[in-house]
């Protein structure tokens, strides 16, 4: 057992009885695993990996020891507005994958299903209501969201502005996407930046809303880059570091960190040589807990997740060169936005930029939108020859998942895409 | 026909088009055509509008973005290219002034792509005469409240209460304020801001990011009761009730399906259990009084009347004399049908007490198969029976825990023995006496030695599915890992014994009395151990146990004859 599974454990047993003194146990597992990630980093990780597992950690405990200057936010909500404001967004995903990393997620889902919170709900979003409803979560400083991408946002945080009495602010994303939706939503985020002077009595600048949507635009190039190069280059992957990589362009999209993690994985990209292995794309969020997944995806020489289309989503081009308008531009054109055909577009052109063999769907429970699209995305993606598999699971419930059922999935559907490279 | 889902759907604007429309909400029987061309766990009213487009029942559909599972049905129903017109209508969340700008340009929009469609001309006079008015009334009624309502289901709910019953589920009470006269006026960007503006200023749905607006519906003082319906997989429902019950003043019941006729004709025993609860359990209907035979055999001042609980196990009797004691009881297992397992049961009784048929003077049958049973006087819900069956045994008792061998029930009752209120599982397996027949199974022993087993326990093995399915194998892999078959066991029972107790604490953990546990499940000591560690109270538990429902409609039986007395 390591450290933070101890802790966890730890945790799972105070949260009932002191919720803060819980959250200090497990802020103290945090820090530890931080310095163990400074002094003893994942050899096995190229220096990109190495770095975002850091940051990422970083930004949990900020978020959890200083909520007095932390924003809740649903995930999509433009992180580079928070980084020129000055505060540490976390959101549902994050903290609800981090808590179930340390092994303590089912005291929060317990804590929903007495409450009577539906269990069909995504499960990201339970064990988040379910650490703020123990007193687990601290009180943040506000609370920011937006409906997309998906119905539990709308049902989380305004439940959960009312229970911590603090400001909220909403953003509203049009389905249609074209330019009156840009501007209608444009106009909503300079709305949000004057909300947050006023929550944080600091004024915000032009200079550092510029500055955070330039170094978004730095980071996506350096992404976009990488992504030509995925082809013929495969470092070495985990599913952790797709997973850290979506917070890298959304919540913490804008900082700093985000351009040179970037530019770290470019190089990275860069310098790792062809592998034999299968080219495979990921679709939607990372069951990067669960072993059998684990056992096929990390650093295994003979898969490569060549794309996550999640990630790439987070990191696309914005062309608009007003700020507010090219972050609303991102949020419009989300691919978890409006009908699902984009949605299949840009897996189809990962598919093809990558050399893909194969596209893994993760339908991961409670996730209405992406279960609904899964079989029209499957046959799409199959019409234009990409092999693909419906991966049903939970990414941070394993009560909804079967290990063995998942790892013969997988592990067929790797017999079935080297078949098929095979023949080629 | 132009067919709608949702009630900010602009119907009147179709109406401007010479053209009608109907909300699409039939429950199918199953989802057989849908199930093939979309994923099984979208959500059942979604899967419903699938599977009627598939079946050629609509080919004219407006849909809204309500929710993402509507977004995708749109995609899905679109792909199949069945319909003549589909179109997706983006509803803000918000009523305030741009989201209203908004929406009326999204409505213009809807226009002109069925001008475009069907070449017909839009008629302002036709559109603006075709708002319905409301007339205001004042009587108390039964809210139906969450989402949708229909066929079956409404039906069943209208039959079994008998006070007036609103649909007021998120396609029900439909209400637009909008001044006929003053629209007249406007101009056409006017008139659809002004049309926008009534659409949205509705009585807004729990998806709308102004919700609270919603607590008009529940304090209304001629509300006397909520039936709140949610749908599988519709999160945002059962949210609202989660989120909403603890507030209530008045009495509560939910119900759940999958949007399936099959799925509601089950609820049959809620739904008149709630009405037994608000309404009384007396029965108004004179036919089901004491007979004239009946009162001169009450005369002689020796007589008996009987309790039959038809459970989907056995079927057991209770006879009590005209003191109100027990006279005599009898289990037997139900086998060959309801009625012959009833008549069976019940002869067996009479034998055993030694007394003559007729002097029966009335039987009330309770439980699943009450229905089917002729013999009986009158029938009562297990629910109401088994609180009154509770009561009798230990008047502390305040909540009923029954574990029988297909559902989960929760009760709480009030000093007399009245119900306050009750939870059931839905129809999955998790946590019942089925669910612990297949785990012995999964293991190869025999169900009563598995309920010792688990009490030697050393290694504390979590196991977190709760789904039949997963649980089994999960078990098995725990079997191949060579864990010990006792941890095992008790990992079982404490999963058990987390998701009964969630259903008690869904009651309120305020209830100060006694817990009791009645159902076959009572017999197992690991379950009952894990049960209390979780409550953190005893469990009163005693030999009637079994017999508390049986029990309770002979007692039912008895206050009737001691009235007529």
């Amino acid at each position: 057992m390591n450290i933070i599974d101890k802790f966890g454990n730890m945790v799972s047993s105070a949260t009932l009885k002191d919720s803060e003194k819980a959250r200090r146990l497990l802020l103290a597992g945090y820090r530890l695993q931080e310095k163990r990630l400074c002094l003893f980093p994942d050899r096995a990780l190229p220096s990109s990996g190495r770095y975002v597992a850091k940051i990422v950690m970083k930004n949990i405990i900020q978020a959890l020891s200083r909520p007095e200057n932390s924003a809740m936010v649903s995930i999509f909500v433009p992180g580079e507005l928070l980084t020129a404001a000055g505060l540490t967004p976390y959101s549902v995903e994050a903290m609800s994958c981090f808590m179930a990393g340390t092994n303590c997620e089912q005291t929060f889902l317990r804590r929903t299903e007495e409450e009577g919170f539906p269990e069909t709900m995504c499960s990201y979003h339970r064990v988040f209501l379910g650490a703020a409803l123990t007193g687990f979560l601290p009180k943040p400083k506000c609370t920011i969201y937006t409906n997309l991408a998906c119905d539990g946002n709308m049902m989380t945080f305004p439940y959960l502005k009312e229970k911590y009495h603090v400001p909220g602010f909403y953003i509203d994303v049009p389905y249609e996407k074209n330019q009156e939706a840009i501007e209608y939503v444009a106009e909503q985020l300079r709305e949000l930046t004057i909300f947050l002077e006023d929550v944080t009595k600091r004024k915000i600048s032009g200079e550092a809303v510029e500055k955070a949507v330039a170094n978004s635009r730095k980071a996506s190039e350096y992404y976009q880059q990488q992504l030509a190069l995925r082809k013929d280059h495969d470092p070495v992957t985990s599913l952790t570091n797709e997973l850290y990589a979506i917070f890298m362009c959304h919540l913490l999209a804008g900082s700093e960190e985000a351009v040179k993690y970037t530019e770290l994985l470019l190089k990275d990209v860069k310098k790792a040589p062809k592998g034999g292995g299968l080219h495979v794309l990921w679709m939607h969020i990372m069951p990067f807990l669960q072993q059998p997944v684990k056992d096929v995806f990390n650093y295994n020489p003979k898969m490569h997740i060549s794309a996550c289309d999640f990630v790439a989503d987070g990191f696309q081009k914005m062309h608009a060169s007003d700020p507010y308008e090219a972050l609303a531009e991102k949020m419009v054109n989300c691919i978890y936005n409006g009908s699902v055909d984009q949605r299949i577009q840009v897996a189809e052109k990962l598919a093809k930029e990558t050399n893909a063999d194969g596209g893994i769907l993760f339908a991961h429970w409670g996730c209405k939108g992406t279960i609904g699209a899964s079989s029209l995305i499957k046959s799409s993606l199959e019409e234009a020859g990409l092999p693909t598999m419906i991966l049903d699971g939970d990414g941070c419930n394993p009560a909804n998942t079967s290990d063995g059922q998942v790892s013969t999935r997988l592990q067929a559907f790797m017999e079935m895409l080297e078949k098929g490279k095979e023949d080629r | 026909m132009i067919y709608y889902v949702c009630k900010y759907t602009p119907i009147e604007l179709f109406e401007g088009f010479g053209e009608t429309c109907a909300v699409l909400e039939e429950m199918p029987e199953n989802f057989e055509e849908s199930d093939q061309i979309a994923h099984a766990n979208l959500c059942g009213f979604g899967k419903s509008v699938i599977q009627a487009v598939l079946e050629g029942k609509a080919d004219e559909l407006v849909l809204v973005n309500c929710c993402d599972s509507m977004r995708r049905v749109y995609d899905i129903v679109k792909n199949t290219k069945k319909c003549k017109f589909i179109y997706m209508l983006d509803l803000p969340h918000d009523d305030n002034e741009c989201e209203k700008e908004k929406f009326a340009r999204a409505i213009c929009g809807l226009k002109d792509a069925y001008e475009k469609y069907s070449g017909k001309t839009f008629d302002k006079t036709r559109f603006i005469n075709s708002f319905a008015t409301f007339p205001a009334k004042n009587n108390p009624y039964i809210g139906v409240m969450g989402v949708r309502v229909s066929g079956v289901l409404e039906e069943m709910i209208q039959e079994n209460i008998q006070m007036n019953v609103k649909n007021l589920t998120c396609t029900g009470g439909r209400k637009l304020s909008v001044l006929p006269d003053e629209m007249k006026k406007l101009n056409e960007n006017e008139l659809f801001l002004a049309y926008a503006d009534a659409l949205l200023g509705q009585l807004p749905c729990f998806r709308m990011n102004q919700s609270s607006r919603r607590n008009e519906l529940y304090l209304d003082p001629n509300l006397k009761g909520i039936i709140y319906h949610t749908i599988k997989f519709c999160d945002y429902y059962g949210f609202e009730y989660a989120s909403i019950k603890k507030n209530m003043k008045v009495p509560l019941l939910k119900i759940e399906t999958d949007f399936t006729s099959q799925s509601a004709g089950q609820l049959l025993t809620r739904i008149q259990a709630f009405s037994e609860t608000i309404e009384g359990s007396e029965d108004m209907d004179a036919a089901k009084g004491i007979g004239e035979e009946a009162k001169e055999k009450m005369k002689s001042g020796v007589y008996y009347v009987a309790g039959i609980d038809s459970g989907s196990t056995s079927t057991d009797v209770v006879i009590l004399d005209q003191d109100g004691k027990i006279k005599s009881t009898m289990i037997i297992p139900t086998g060959g049908g309801a009625m012959m397992s009833a008549e069976k049961s019940l002869e067996k009784a009479v034998e055993k007490a030694e007394i003559n048929k007729d002097d029966i003077v009335r039987i009330v049958t309770t439980g699943y198969g009450r229905a089917y049973i002729d013999s009986g006087d009158d029938s009562i819900t297990e629910i109401t029976c088994h609180a009154k069956g509770a009561h009798y045994l230990n008047p502390n008792v305040r909540t009923v825990i029954d574990i029988g061998g297909q559902d989960i029930k929760a009760i709480s009752i009030d000093e007399n023995g009245a119900v306050t209120n009750f939870l059931m599982n839905d129809k999955c397996a998790a946590g019942t006496g089925r669910f612990l027949e297949m785990m012995a199974r999964t293991l190869g022993m025999p169900l009563e030695e598995m309920s010792t087993k688990g009490l030697e326990w050393k290694e504390n093995i979590v196991i977190s599915s709760m789904c039949t399915v997963f649980a089994e194998s999960e078990v098995v892999s725990l079997v191949a890992q060579n864990k010990n078959v006792a941890d095992i066991i008790h990992g079982l029972n404490v999963s058990v014994a987390s998701k009964v107790g969630a259903l008690a604490a869904r009651l309120g953990k305020k209830n100060p009395g006694e817990y009791m546990m009645t159902g076959g499940v009572a017999k197992n000591k690991g379950i009952i151990q894990a049960l209390e560690e979780k409550l953190g109270a005893k469990l009163y538990i005693c030999d009637e146990a079994q017999l508390c429902g049986a029990l309770g409609a002979a007692l039912f039986a008895y206050k009737k004859c001691k009235n007529e007395e």
